[in-house]
């Protein structure tokens, strides 16, 4: 039973990071209805920004600050250099180019910044707190993160639901021509989703990375993680993305402590599959949108 | 208020409007008729913004806004109910509603609101329901109650009737005539069924195969058997 | 060309004898070719001709039938998993109680390679899009994580080395010994251990090496051809090539010493399995007389190549007759209009599995050769990257053609050196070194999918045509 809480709160911190990942996913398939697999290239890059501006400053905040800037900045620009041009194309040509944009991202980081992994120290006290004289698999910095994951959501939510940009950026995923013929400028709402999306990956590769080691490729396994728990969310939905996102961390990081990490991928495999055999429209989402 | 001259649109090889010309003038209805594929949804589309006309002009108010894009056209002052009850599934009905005008003042906005729960009473009852909860009527009321949230001068209505119960179509269709001659909005009515669209309009337009093989006051339109037989096919 | 093609469109048995010609061919030229070049050009035209092998799959599954996957790379590992576990672990084929030899190892990839296929095939013929790219993701990245779950069996981390069936009597040994920058340490990554150690000592018997002098004697030296060679198995030559394995003690006295326990009477015959990967003193011996005897054989490099061009050609040759024939239209009818295709009698869903089962067993194959061409299998080796360069050469060549797919093999092997040259010309960091292939690929995607959708091939077709309207 021990095992079973600390196993469960060690999944808490990464669940929430894994749901603002696929946050940042259903936001762009929401805007533009295509699934950017560069997103957390995106994060990756602008998370090894925010760790070059921490060293040179010495402040974290400085550094949260660099990576939402330059992660709302490289959203926009991927999507008006290659989403926007090759999205009228066939959807293969669209997710081979966010393909080309994170091999690109990853390399280009692995220039700058080199192949290695590389530390990225946390704001505050990242060992468990003790309580009851045993030291809880849970840190004030995981209490940072949850805290810091909470806010941005209720801010979202209450943008999407509450505003009129909000209705806007709903209505124009949901139905571009009814949102148009309104007079909305759905375009400017589609950059407005990349660029959210991109802020929104920032966040979640700041908070993720003094939990790991920051490497031009060490995203790539939580886009699995965040890909499953956004379709099995249903790829529309918000609400989706955030509940199993956290459940996708808790479930991994369960059969992770039972059995062994290096099963996390394998783990999220059978998610996935089981979601696309049984309930391939996803848990979220009425529409039955995803076969021919 | 609205002019048109010499309208063609075209598909690729197909071409779905040949020249069409036309008036729309406000305080009325004006009823575009004709059978499946003879060109009337091209029409409201490429009124609407949504389509690109090959040549010709539309003109409003004396200004070319051809070619213009929707969202454009929609805050000028045209606003298209397209066919197949547009409205989100996905939001409420008050969102559906709010979606129309958003670039207007908060007070306009409001003025609008008030006065589509007035017109549909049904909409006011079902205000924070999800919009997918609405009957087929229901829905229609929404689509058209979310273009006058728009506070346009012009109403394009694409076949309102389309799987509509009769009773419920009359009763659509003499609301927005009754609109359309108390507040001077000038409304372009496409349709299909034919009986009830003259019914309720002043000028009636007959559209075969992409061109108007005849135009003229609605009543004597009704009463021509033999345009009947010839392109309305009953 | 309009008349041959009208010519091939009536007699279809003409069209398989030009698609077999074109093939032999092209099989022909390389191997030619190969036995001139030095070991490191055959080494790049092995691997070459590996990316291709897999990449004609991609032709079909990307290209023809319009489904993006990035899980090719871990089919690949399919292929080669099953390629060293049979080759390590089975001495006669089951059932037939025929002597093993690597042709039945590439059999059983590709079977292996079929039956993942109509796994993975049933699931996304479910899919459209985004959803089938992030399940192939998925199982790029997970599938070969599942090595580290079974160490005893494939070798977790460290993975499982395998000797190249390289018939050696007829060769001789390589002399440029390039094979430690340019193949192993590359793939193996991080694996600093010696992988040997997870070997079982009882391997190394003295029987063996009588065993494996006999068959030496019999047909090594005549026998050149892989396909009937019995022999396909045995190694003797890899032991020669210190520099394959980057370790020169790796059969040093000390090593041999320590079997001296065992008589011939301990060595159940079953268990003798592994015994060829690493030969014994013997072997050694007829080694350095075929250094002496014979200066103009082939080198490994040479031999991998020529198996991987054999593999290449007879899968382009299978694949040319797919895509000209009436499948590559279905599976083009499906992609364009899945409707339109459904009312005229195709099943969407069938033709969506077919492309996915002949891609999976195109790359088991590849797979597999890779498996020769790298003596060694693990998750190092079929990584995420492996898959991305896959889709990268199909993007860059062309999508939807199978000479698209050759040019995008070339380039994958060709742009790392030119970029390594310009390197050492300019005095490049080696950071910026290691990173600017991949950071030209991605551009270089991105910009053919928004300039030239169809590719190198694509574009010089539309040029060519521009052209001749002028």
């Amino acid at each position: 039973m021990t095992n079973f809480i600390d196993y469960f709160l060690g999944g808490i911190s990464s669940g929430v990071i894994i749901a603002l990942m696929a946050l940042a996913l259903v936001l762009v398939w929401r805007s533009t209805r295509v699934v950017n697999f560069a997103q957390l290239a995106q994060a990756m890059f602008t998370t090894f920004i925010a760790l070059t501006v921490r060293d040179l400053t010495g402040s974290w905040l400085l550094a949260l600050a660099a990576a939402l800037a330059s992660g709302l900045v490289l959203g926009v620009i991927v999507h008006f250099l290659v989403i926007r041009p090759v999205k009228r194309m066939d959807t293969s040509g669209a997710i081979i180019a966010t393909f080309g944009v994170l091999i690109a991202l990853e390399a280009f980081a692995g220039m700058i910044w080199g192949g290695d992994g590389k530390a990225f120290p946390p704001p505050i006290r990242n060992t468990g707190f003790e309580i009851g004289g045993r030291v809880w698999p849970f840190s004030p910095y995981d209490l940072l993160v949850v805290v810091t994951v909470i806010v941005l959501v209720l801010a979202l939510t209450i943008v999407f639901t509450r505003t009129s940009v909000g209705l806007a950026m709903r209505a124009s995923a949901f139905n571009p021509e009814v949102a148009r013929l309104s007079g909305v400028r759905v375009s400017r709402m589609l950059v407005l989703g990349w660029a959210i999306a991109g802020f929104v990956g920032a966040v979640a590769g700041v908070l993720v990375a003094p939990l790991t080691t920051l490497s031009p490729t060490a995203f790539d396994v939580f886009l699995v993680f965040a890909f499953t728990a956004a379709v099995i969310g249903g790829l529309d939905s918000l609400v989706g993305a955030v509940a199993f996102g956290i459940g996708t961390g808790l479930v991994i990081s369960l059969v992770s402590g039972y059995t062994d990490s290096s099963n996390a991928p394998v783990v999220a495999l059978v998610l996935l599959v089981v979601n696309l055999l049984f309930k391939p429209e996803g848990v979220f989402t009425h529409h039955k949108a995803r076969t021919v | 208020m609205l002019t048109i001259e010499d309208l063609s649109v075209s598909y690729g090889a197909v071409q779905a409007l040949k020249g069409v010309s036309l008036e729309v003038p406000p305080g009325r209805v004006t009823a575009v008729i004709g059978a499946n594929g003879a060109g009337k949804s091209t029409l409201m589309r490429t009124l609407a913004g949504l389509e690109k006309p090959q040549s010709g002009r539309v003109t409003f108010n004396d200004t070319d806004i051809t070619g213009r894009k929707p969202e454009d056209v929609v805050r000028m002052g045209i606003a298209l109910v397209p066919e197949g009850r547009s409205t989100i599934p996905d939001l409420t009905v008050e969102e559906n509603l709010k979606l129309g005008g958003m670039w207007r003042t908060h007070a306009q906005r409001n003025t609008s609101l008030t006065r589509a729960y007035t017109l549909f009473p049904v909409l006011g009852e079902r205000r924070s329901l999800g919009a997918d909860t609405l009957s087929g009527g229901e829905r229609q009321q929404l689509a058209i109650g979310r273009a006058l949230m728009t506070g346009p001068q012009v109403l394009l209505l694409d076949e309102p009737s389309l799987g509509l119960a009769p009773l419920i179509v009359t009763q659509i269709l003499e609301l927005v005539g009754t609109m359309a001659k108390d507040s001077g909005l000038a409304v372009l009515l496409v349709e299909q069924n034919a009986t009830t669209a003259l019914r309720v309009a002043k000028t009636g337009i007959v559209l075969n195969l992409g061109e108007i093989v005849k135009s003229g006051p609605a009543q004597e339109i009704a009463q021509d058997e033999e345009l009947r037989h010839a392109y309305l096919g009953y | 060309m309009s008349r041959l093609t009208s010519l091939t469109e009536r007699l279809p048995g003409t069209r398989l004898v030009s698609h077999a010609l074109i093939a032999l061919v092209i099989f022909g030229l390389l191997t030619w070719i190969n036995q001139f070049i030095d070991p490191l050009l055959s080494y790049y035209l092995a691997t070459a001709a590996m990316y291709a092998t897999a990449m004609f799959g991609m032709t079909i599954l990307v290209g023809l039938s319009g489904q993006v996957s990035l899980g090719n790379g871990a089919l690949m590992a399919v292929g080669g998993y099953i390629f060293a576990l049979t080759s390590l672990n089975w001495q006669t084929v089951p059932i037939l109680g025929t002597p093993w030899n690597a042709v039945w190892s590439m059999v059983f990839a590709g079977i292996g390679g079929v039956v993942f296929g109509l796994l993975i095939g049933g699931i996304a013929a479910r899919l459209k899009g985004p959803y089938l790219a992030g399940l192939t993701l998925g199982i790029a990245v997970g599938v070969p994580a599942i090595a580290n779950r079974f160490p005893g069996l494939l070798g977790g981390e460290n993975g499982l080395m395998i000797q190249v069936p390289y018939p050696a009597g007829g060769y001789a040994a390589a002399t440029g010994g390039l094979t430690d920058d340019a193949s192993t340490d590359e793939f193996l990554g991080g694996g600093d251990e010696p992988l040997y150690e997870e070997l079982p000592d009882d391997l190394f018997t003295d029987e063996q090496a009588v065993i494996e002098d006999d068959f030496a004697g019999d047909d090594f030296l005549s026998d050149e051809d892989f396909l009937s060679d019995d022999d396909f198995l045995s190694d003797d030559d890899f032991l020669g090539d210190d520099d394959f394995l980057s370790d020169d003690d790796f059969l040093s006295d000390d090593d041999f010493s320590t079997n001296d326990g065992f008589t011939t009477d301990d060595v159940v015959p079953e268990e003798a399995f592994d015994d060829e990967a690493f030969g014994v003193e013997g072997d050694l011996g007829s080694d350095v007389s075929a250094i002496d005897g014979l200066d103009a054989g082939f080198v490994i490099e040479q031999w991998q190549a020529s198996v991987a061009i054999a593999v290449a050609c007879i899968v382009g040759f299978v694949a040319l007759n797919l895509v000209r024939g009436r499948q590559g239209r279905v599976w083009q009818a499906v992609r364009d209009d899945p409707v339109a295709a459904a009312v005229s009698g195709i099943s969407p869903a069938g033709s969506k599995i077919s492309a996915f089962v002949v891609s999976s067993l195109f790359a088991a194959l590849a797979g597999a050769v890779f498996a020769q061409i790298l003596s060694f299998v693990g998750p190092g080796a079929f990584t995420l990257g492996l898959s991305l360069s896959l889709l990268v050469g199909i993007v860059l060549g062309g999508r939807t053609s199978l000479i698209g797919a050759m040019i995008g093999a070339v380039i994958l092997v060709w742009l790392p050196e030119f970029v390594l040259d310009v390197s050492a010309d300019r005095g490049w960091d080696d950071q910026i070194t290691n990173n600017a292939p991949n950071f030209l690929y991605g551009i270089l995607v991105v910009l053919v999918v928004l300039a030239a959708p169809g590719g190198l091939v694509g574009g010089v077709q539309g040029f060519a045509k521009r052209l001749n309207r002028r």
